[in-house]
């Protein structure tokens, strides 16, 4: 059980220029911050992606860019090349479960058929950070790239980190992104998981609002969770919330993530 | 009380550090590789055959009932922080991993194996060593994870978020993975031979490695100068020297050294036909005319993933302080690329060496440089 923790986000601020949700089914007119038409599911990524690079890309990394794209602001369709300011753009991925359908399913292949029965496409996704790592090529983004996998509290464990990436001149733009599966081993391990990414893009300085303090407690905050609407999106949780706010009317306010066993984190969000 | 050595105040002192390999502890550890002695071993417990990979650098606990991964986590934090006074402050606990307990899923998926969520992530692992610590945070970053995980905690110190840091990596094999690595492959691999001309691939070491860092103390292990990050968004298995020396250059310029400052260099050097060739030309690129001596660890230790990068750095505060490096176990005739390169070849050697650059790199071309100085 977490021991109750706190440290102060952030000197010099660090402001949200950019968020998406991307809940499969959902649009803008049931969660703030989802898109005009219900988002698509992970086998329709091609629609906001372009069908380029896909192949092999698990649901949980197809939801991920879909964000990403979302959140940069870089419409729909395949992305030819770096974006701008790509170079030494920093990732920070929430993820818990994106890889262990892969994993589950390399395992029963090598058991049944031997190596020869499985897909050499599939080897980037035997690495959990294949989600990150992903983003980056996509992109073209050369910044410092992590996936987060700290269970139900990943969510704003990379909102911080990614503010600390931007604080310690570690890049001057950081894209954090929350993204699981609903796959049957997903659900297995987390009943009632729904299949879920979202977005912020991180700036120091800028237009936006601004992160405030990340708390960190044994107990549910009587405070901080603003959708209700998203359900059980575990790793993701946290970048849910915070998109959701910033894209609604939810600033000043707090949003949260996290569950009995790994403890809550509650960051306040400020108005620029 | 010492001051950190660097003008920017960035350094970190390091106060604490254990690994586990299989060779057994740091000391184990440090013997086995100055003796050049290699933990290869057949794999057990798994289907071999059908994975195309029949060796490793097994730790011979054998009892895969139990979360390997995490019980060498524990251990070697626990033995990095024993007699540190931790009461009252604010501890942070950075874990990176390339593969997690994956090992558990797999065995729960297909044998039956008890299993929970909560196991993928290493809080319990943590906190079973240290019980009050204030935050544990996961990265999953492949082969370069207790890099990154460093990176994460000199920044906290930095931002004065944390007091103690404990970085760590741990990671056991997976089934996954080999049967990955065993596709890859051409011929079957008997050993790591980092930048030998007749390397044939990786092989899979196991353990953990945990190093602590604070601000300053009075009788530091050594320091941590910087750790440089970059991603190479440039293949998703296959690494790049421009991300490569990029990382180099990056953890040289936040601690504020030249190339020509630094001695030793223990590099990633995996012994796979990528790797060695990149990264055996980043370090010409980056070095020039400056020739630190070099050694990498593999070939003795197999490829530790998780651990790897915190596993490097400990044998090069080590090899400053004793003076001595360890050869480069595997290696006997360097490739071409490293044909400039001051790599220690058969014995181990005596170093002046008193700054050290750590390579690590990773799947998805996660790269993590580290800069460390002698006590």
């Amino acid at each position: 059980m977490s021991a109750p923790a706190s440290g102060q986000l952030p000197v010099p601020p660090v402001s949200v220029t950019g968020a998406a949700v991307h809940l499969p089914g959902l649009s803008a007119a049931d969660i703030p911050g989802g898109p005009a038409e219900p988002a698509v599911a992970p086998a329709e990524a091609y629609r906001v992606l372009g069908r380029k690079g896909l192949l092999a890309k698990e649901p949980a990394t197809r939801l991920a860019m879909c964000a990403a794209q979302t959140a940069l602001g870089l419409g729909i369709g395949k992305v030819a090349g770096p974006v701008a300011g790509a170079e030494g753009t920093g990732v920070v991925v929430a993820s818990n479960l994106g890889n262990v359908a892969t994993v589950c399913n390399l395992v029963d292949t090598v058991r049944t058929e031997g190596k020869d029965g499985v897909s050499i496409m599939e080897g980037p996704n035997a690495s959990s950070n294949v989600v990150a790592s992903s983003i980056a090529l996509r992109f073209g983004f050369t910044g410092p790239n992590f996936l987060v996998s700290s269970g139900a509290t990943a969510g704003l464990d990379a909102v911080r980190l990614g503010s600390l990436l931007v604080r310690a001149g570690r890049t001057h733009r950081c894209v954090v992104v929350g993204a699981e599966p609903d796959d049957d081993i997903a659900t297995a391990l987390r009943p009632g998981i729904r299949a879920a990414a979202a977005a912020v893009v991180l700036e120091p300085d800028a237009d936006g609002p601004r992160l405030g303090t990340l708390t960190r407690s044994a107990d549910a905050p009587t405070t901080g969770t603003v959708t209700g609407h998203a359900g059980e999106t575990y790793g993701a949780e946290g970048v849910v919330e915070l998109a959701t706010a910033v894209s609604g009317d939810a600033v000043p306010g707090s949003v949260s993530c996290g569950d009995h066993q790994d403890g809550y984190a509650t960051l306040t969000v400020e108005s620029r | 009380m010492h001051a950190p050595p660097s003008e920017t105040g960035t350094s970190a002192a390091v106060t604490g550090a254990a690994m586990t390999t299989c060779f057994g502890d740091t000391d184990r550890t440090v013997d086995a590789l100055l003796a050049g002695e290699s933990g290869v071993a057949p794999l057990r417990g798994m289907d071999t055959e059908a994975m195309g990979v029949v060796y490793g650098y097994p730790i011979a606990d054998g009892d895969e009932s139990q979360s390997r991964a995490s019980g060498w986590l524990t251990g070697v934090i626990r033995d990095a922080t024993a007699g540190l006074e931790l009461d009252g402050r604010r501890v942070a606990v950075v874990v990176g991993s390339g593969l997690r307990e994956l090992r558990s899923l797999e065995r729960w998926h297909r044998d039956g194996a008890a299993f929970g969520v909560r196991q993928l992530h290493f809080d319990e692992a943590v906190r079973a060593a240290l019980p009050g610590v204030a935050e544990v945070l996961t990265v999953s970053n492949a082969c370069s994870a207790s890099g990154y995980a460093l990176a994460v905690g000199m920044d906290l110190l930095s931002a004065d978020e944390a007091d103690v840091v404990v970085a760590a990596g741990t990671d056991s094999r997976t089934e996954s993975m080999l049967t990955m690595i065993g596709k890859i492959g051409d011929e079957l691999t008997a050993a790591v031979e980092p930048f030998d001309v007749d390397r044939t691939g990786v092989l899979l070491g196991e353990g953990a490695a945990a190093v602590v860092i604070e601000r300053e103390a009075r009788t530091p292990l050594g320091w941590i100068r910087s750790v440089g990050l970059t991603c190479d968004a440039h293949h998703e298995t296959a690494p790049d020297q421009a991300g490569v020396v990029g990382a180099m250059r990056d953890a040289h310029e936040r601690a504020g050294v030249t190339p020509a400052d630094i001695g030793l260099v223990v590099a990633h050097g995996t012994g796979t036909a990528l790797n060695d060739p990149t990264e055996a030309g980043a370090l010409t690129e980056t070095f020039g005319t400056s020739r630190p001596q070099i050694t990498a660890i593999k070939g003795a230790t197999g490829h530790t993933s998780g651990g790897a990068s915190l596993m490097n750095t400990i044998v090069a505060l080590t090899a400053m302080r004793t003076g001595t490096i360890p050869a480069v176990t595997g290696l006997r005739t360097p490739i071409e690329q490293a044909a400039g390169l001051n790599l220690v070849v058969g014995d181990a050697a005596p170093t002046t060496a008193t700054l050290a650059q750590v390579d690590a790199f990773g799947f998805g071309g996660v790269n993590a440089v580290t800069v460390v100085e002698v006590a």
